[in-house]
């Protein structure tokens, strides 16, 4: 479905990928894991067009997509939940998730407000709220259900479980693996909550100064410590 | 006299809270200071004077057409300039070396084509003026407080209710939030450019039926507009009628006990003292410091 080939990228002038390839197919989970400043949040930047490539090949569904806008992506299915439950907090939850549907038409995003409703019920009784008076927990949702409003093929989620608790963690866990059984959208995810994210995985990339530096099951780092940690060294 | 101090308050706090309010549109989204706006508030007078004196065509399709032209100016700006400069990261301070110069060249054209003196439009609606509560103001000032109301109360509904309105709200609040949420940014800025210049072109046109039309008179009624602006915390509608109401009663009162050449001095005071006080502006929150 998404192919990334050698791609290399960076900000301004300080490059962070080096000839990064990854695949993910139809149906997936796909995990990249690694240690801080691997290139793991520019990849997915790179991959939503928030950086540009500067080498290499983005590839949806065998079409190259590399000078695709940001929006024209999510017009191809393409979404991204961004690092830190970013939403629009100065705007009402009713308004975070229009925004979110900004490319669909009024009857397309009906229909889909009634399926973000079914998946987060939650969010249903504070459509008046401020999303910036939101708990950390349903924005996190909130961002979630804002990535899933257009109706995505790929959703990218940068480390959701980023400054939740434990107890929110396994919630937003459970309801990632639920939206990837029920909606059969395909997921790309980055978190540093390693054990976590290999419990709920298909296949997993570790990446390491811009490289992949593992490629494989989740099952062949559970129960190989010894080669989990090294990914991390 | 107080009511008259106040209501002159209100007719110099109207054409501030225009001009700031669309200097905010555009501010904004754009995030670099626009300073062609001033020659869009001074050519949006001269469309009319041109239309009206030159081509003889009536108030009622004058007025619409000069405001339509100052939204297509400002237009015309973001996407021949402005829009190129932007797709190759042109760092704020080079845009706004930019558009002061857009600025000059615009100003020295409406000096060539119709001279520096002041320009009056002859008008039925300059009238001697009538008693409010004991106080004169002249129809045209009263149409000056009437417009900035409603149009006040479009915006705010506009920006609101309608899905354009929320988008230039999401693109001035996160852009790349935004993007992610598949707005294309670029439409949405020549939209704040239409919105922006047709109020800005609108409050040109009000002030040079009251006082006339002069080729610099953008660049003061920006200033005052940018104080106004500054101290209403450059973001939402109500901070900035609070600041616009507060500028014009501190400079009415201020002409009233030390002279009108004072005037600027306390609307830069003024600006001085939010600055050191409370940067973020009138209703603008306190942000806290991190603490690890």
């Amino acid at each position: 479905m998404l192919k990334i080939k050698k791609l290399e990228t960076g900000y301004g002038e300080k490059q962070i990928l080096f000839g990064l390839t990854l695949e993910i197919r139809e149906g997936e989970i796909v995990a990249l894991i690694g240690p801080n400043g691997a290139g793991k949040s520019t990849a997915l930047k790179a991959a939503c067009s928030l950086l540009p490539v500067w080498r290499g090949e983005i590839i949806f569904n065998d079409n190259i997509i590399n000078n695709y806008t940001t929006a024209q992506k999510v017009a191809k299915g393409i979404t991204l939940a961004p690092q830190a439950s970013r939403v629009f907090g100065d705007m009402t939850v009713m308004e975070n998730l229009e925004i979110a549907g900004f490319q669909l038409s009024r009857r397309e995003f009906a229909n889909r407000l009634t399926q973000i409703f079914e998946m987060f019920p939650l969010l249903k009784e504070r459509i008046r709220q401020y999303a910036g008076k939101l708990s950390g927990g349903e924005q996190q949702m909130l961002s979630l259900a804002r990535a899933l409003v257009p109706n995505p093929k790929i959703l990218m989620l940068d480390e959701p479980s980023l400054g939740l608790s434990p107890k929110l963690v396994n919630s937003i866990f459970n309801k990632i693996v639920d939206i990837n059984i029920k909606t059969g959208v395909t997921i790309l995810i980055v978190e540093q909550k390693v054990r976590k994210v290999l419990e709920i995985c298909h296949r997993v990339y570790s990446l390491k100064l811009g490289k992949v530096s593992f490629e494989g099951t989740p099952k062949e780092l559970v129960e190989d410590n010894l080669k989990l940690k090294n990914l991390f060294l | 006299m107080l009511t008259q101090l106040i209501l002159n308050a209100f007719i110099s706090a109207s054409i501030y809270i225009l001009i700031a309010v669309s200097f905010t549109i555009i501010f904004r989204v754009v995030r670099f200071f626009h300073f062609t706006h001033a020659v869009i508030f001074t050519a949006g007078a001269y469309f009319v004077f041109f239309l009206r004196m030159e081509l003889s065509f009536p108030f009622l399709i004058a007025v619409p057409t000069a405001i339509f032209a100052s939204a297509l100016l400002g237009c015309l700006i973001e996407l021949t300039i402005y829009r190129s400069l932007r797709a190759k990261s042109t760092p704020p301070l080079v845009m706004l070396l930019v558009s002061l110069g857009i600025y000059i060249v615009l100003q020295n054209i409406i000096s060539i084509a119709f001279g520096d003196d002041t320009k009056i439009i002859r008008s039925n609606l300059i009238t001697e003026g009538f008693n409010l509560f004991g106080a004169r103001i002249t129809f045209i000032q009263g149409l000056t407080i009437c417009t900035t109301i409603i149009l006040l109360l479009l915006l705010v509904l506009f920006l609101k209710i309608t899905r354009t309105g929320k988008a230039i709200r999401a693109v001035s609040s996160d852009p790349e939030l935004a993007a992610i949420s598949g707005i294309e940014s670029s439409r949405i800025i020549i939209w704040a450019f239409a919105i922006g210049s047709a109020i800005c072109g609108l409050a040109g046109i009000l002030l040079s039926f009251d006082v006339g039309m002069t080729p610099t008179m953008g660049l003061t009624a920006l200033m005052m507009g940018l104080v106004v602006a500054i101290i209403g915390g450059l973001a939402n509608v109500s901070g900035i009628v609070l600041g616009g109401l507060l500028l014009g009663l501190a400079q009415q009162l201020g002409i009233w006990k030390f002279g009108a050449e004072w005037q600027d001095a306390i609307a830069f005071g003024i600006l001085l003292g939010f600055l050191i006080v409370k940067p973020q502006g009138i209703l603008g929150k306190n942000t806290k410091k991190a603490t690890i």
